[in-house]
């Protein structure tokens, strides 16, 4: 890399990503692209192999770049280098037995002929492990996500059920993980790995609508996939069973939530602008009404 | 401070009028000069002739050595202190820190030990990092297998390090090793005390697996050359890690004052407390003439390494940044 003065917004991965990427396997996404192409009432459902064009992002709203490449198994595009990825790749296959920690890292790093120290390579040691695992599992998902039928609801609960499933071979170690994963200098990057998923869910099932629901409706998936996860790490039930029926009945309720709120929503917006055009049609200043009745979609909103 | 005479607590207060003034302004004036270590556009031969920096001052190779060497004479003893004050007492955590996640000893119990583990400390000076090294690996790590050679230029500082270790356990103390060496070349470096005139000998390719630097490499007028003797003397595999001051440029505000502080008190109390205002002088401008942590990570990247994300982790918001780098296999 030569010497950077770069925009402090674009970090030495996105770059590096941004550098590999090649428009058919890349799709910047930003919710301002979002909202301009997906203003239309029926969801159309993208293809997993994305032949959308690549748009400029808007400059006000954060780019973010998404790769989705032909053989997930081999992230040429991932967030590491070649040689962490080489290390993460060989650890990785000792976390059932011994978790995401040091000893799998060293484990690994003896595997392909470097020594116990090189585990220091990588910045954050074991959270690396963890975030080599959601990274595979979350581009695992857009292989898995073809031919998937049904509505975009039964399309999400699929994916999310999916996704659970990718624990299956390090679930004895989960638990350890989130405990890893909430320590104060990781959960903004924890975090935001969840939103990612949660994303990427939502857009693989084709759900490309942006109206007030839009952050309720990721904001409930987060909550209900990280309650599943957990329940997960304790559920001894054959193929999970009990996980995917606690999953059902988290969807089923968040269900009867989301259409009540929107409803209400709907709504309060539908009479409050009506009433403002009677007013108005009265010839009643409405300034302060209007700019009300925004501030309380607004607040809807978030 | 308050067991402090009125008398000195006066000269304190009228030197840093006075001196904090002069020595800000006689300093910024030459701050935007290039910087002194050679970039990889024009690849390093070590030419004692060759101009470099001392400070801000203008000076040749092998005339910085000698005053580099001079400084840390003059400075050994006060030398905690010193630190102390340049970064507020933080370098003790730091190291702690640094020393902590590099995690030296440490090996799989799930297999078989894979050998002795050889940390060689560059520029070592009095020490500190090497008894941390021993402390996490033979202590917490219950790694016995585990040396640690202590090398620096200067072998006032050695002894002062050799005298301090007196205090350890006899096992720690068997796993240390002292060394006179420039990092720039480390195939002529002598054991500390031995005949000045005997013959030198090599640090072998390849027999490190540890090579960190902290708070050194800064003096070195031949940073590049210094990054391709690690990168010699490392096995494959072999780790490079360094803690040095660094750039606050992230904070502004902070960085200001925290330069402001550096340039104008740090000589002062250093003339106060050792007498010796030139040295200190010295070390602070040497902070502030080392390279980002962006265009350092390029030259440890340039001599062959691999880093791991973006290559460096900055400490107390960029007083101190600590860079790792992995010697690749081929
Ligand atoms: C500030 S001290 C750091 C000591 C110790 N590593 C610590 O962190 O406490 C810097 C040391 O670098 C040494 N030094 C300067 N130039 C050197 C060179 N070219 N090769 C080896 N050591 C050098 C000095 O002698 C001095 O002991």
């Amino acid at each position: 890399m030569s010497p950077t003065t770069l925009p402090a917004s674009l970090t030495r991965t996105s770059l590096r990503r941004l550098a590999h990427s090649r428009p058919t396997t890349c799709l910047l996404r930003t919710a301002a692209h979002r909202s301009i192409t997906t203003s239309t009432t029926t969801p159309t459902r993208p293809s997993p192999t994305l032949q959308q064009p690549l748009r400029r992002a808007t400059r006000q709203h954060q780019t973010r770049p998404l790769h989705y490449p032909a053989h997930p198994s081999s992230p040429s595009d991932a967030p590491f280098s070649p040689p962490e990825l080489a290390l993460l790749r060989a650890a990785y296959a000792h976390v059932p037995q011994h978790g995401f920690s040091a000893e799998s890292l060293a484990l690994g790093a003896r595997d392909i002929g470097l020594l116990d120290i090189s585990t220091n390579l990588l910045p954050n040691g074991d959270f690396d492990l963890i975030r080599y695992h959601l990274f595979t599992q979350r581009e695992a998902l857009v292989e898995k996500s073809r031919g998937l039928q049904g509505s975009v609801r039964d399309r999400v609960f699929e994916l999310t059920w999916l996704r659970l499933l990718g624990n299956r071979e390090v679930v004895g170690r989960w638990q350890e993980a989130l405990a890893i994963m909430a320590q104060p200098s990781y959960v903004p990057a924890s975090l935001s790995a969840l939103h990612e998923l949660v994303d990427d869910i939502w857009y693989l099932a084709g759900d490309v609508s942006v109206d007030p629901s839009w952050y309720t409706k990721r904001a409930s998936l987060s909550a209900i996939y990280v309650s599943a996860e957990l329940f997960m790490t304790d559920d001894r039930s054959a193929g999970f069973e009990e996980t995917k029926a606690f999953l059902r009945r988290r969807f089923d309720e968040v269900g009867e939530l989301s259409s009540v709120l929107g409803a209400v929503r709907e709504w309060v917006s539908f009479s409050g602008s009506s009433a403002i055009n009677v007013l108005r049609s009265k010839g009643v200043p409405t300034e302060n009404i209007s700019s009300l009745s925004e501030k309380r979609e607004v607040d809807g909103l978030g | 401070m308050a067991s402090r005479s009125p008398a000195l607590r006066r000269a304190l207060q009228t030197a840093s009028r006075t001196q904090s003034c002069r020595s800000f302004t006689s300093t910024s004036a030459t701050l935007t000069q290039p910087a002194d270590y050679p970039t990889r556009h024009q690849p390093p031969t070590r030419d004692p002739s060759r101009p470099t920096h001392f400070g801000f001052e203008t000076v040749t190779e092998s005339e910085k050595q000698q005053r580099v060497a001079s400084v840390f004479t003059s400075v050994a003893e006060s030398y905690d202190r010193m630190n102390d004050l340049m970064s507020f007492g933080w370098h003790r955590v730091w190291k702690d820190h640094f020393v902590r996640t590099l995690n030296p000893g440490f090996s799989p119990l799930s297999s078989s030990p894979s050998g002795p583990q050889h940390i060689l400390d560059i520029a070592g000076g009095t020490g500190d990092i090497a008894f941390r090294m021993l402390h996490q690996a033979h202590v917490l790590n219950h790694n016995p297998d585990v040396r640690v050679t202590v090398s620096d230029i200067n072998p006032s500082m050695l002894a002062v390090g050799k005298q301090r270790s007196q205090e350890l356990p006899a096992t720690q103390q068997a796993a240390l090793s002292w060394l006179e060496a420039n990092a720039e070349d480390l195939n002529s470096v002598r054991p500390l005390h031995s005949d000045p005139n005997g013959p030198t000998s090599s640090i072998p390719d390849a027999s490190v697996d540890l090579y960190t630097v902290a708070f050194g490499i800064r003096n070195f007028s031949n940073i590049p050359a210094a990054l391709r003797e690690a990168h010699r003397v490392l096995k494959p595999g072999g780790i490079f890690a360094c803690l040095e001051f660094s750039k606050a440029d992230n904070y502004p505000l902070f960085n200001a004052v925290y330069k402001r502080w550096s340039f104008s008190a740090i000589p002062m109390i250093g003339q106060l407390v050792a007498g010796d205002r030139d040295s200190y002088q010295y070390l602070v401008e040497s902070i502030e003439r080392f390279p980002s942590q962006e265009d350092f990570r390029d030259m440890i990247v340039d001599a062959g390494f691999v880093v791991g994300g973006r290559g460096y982790e900055n400490l107390t918001g960029g007083v101190a940044a600590i860079h790792r780098g992995m010697k690749p296999r081929n």
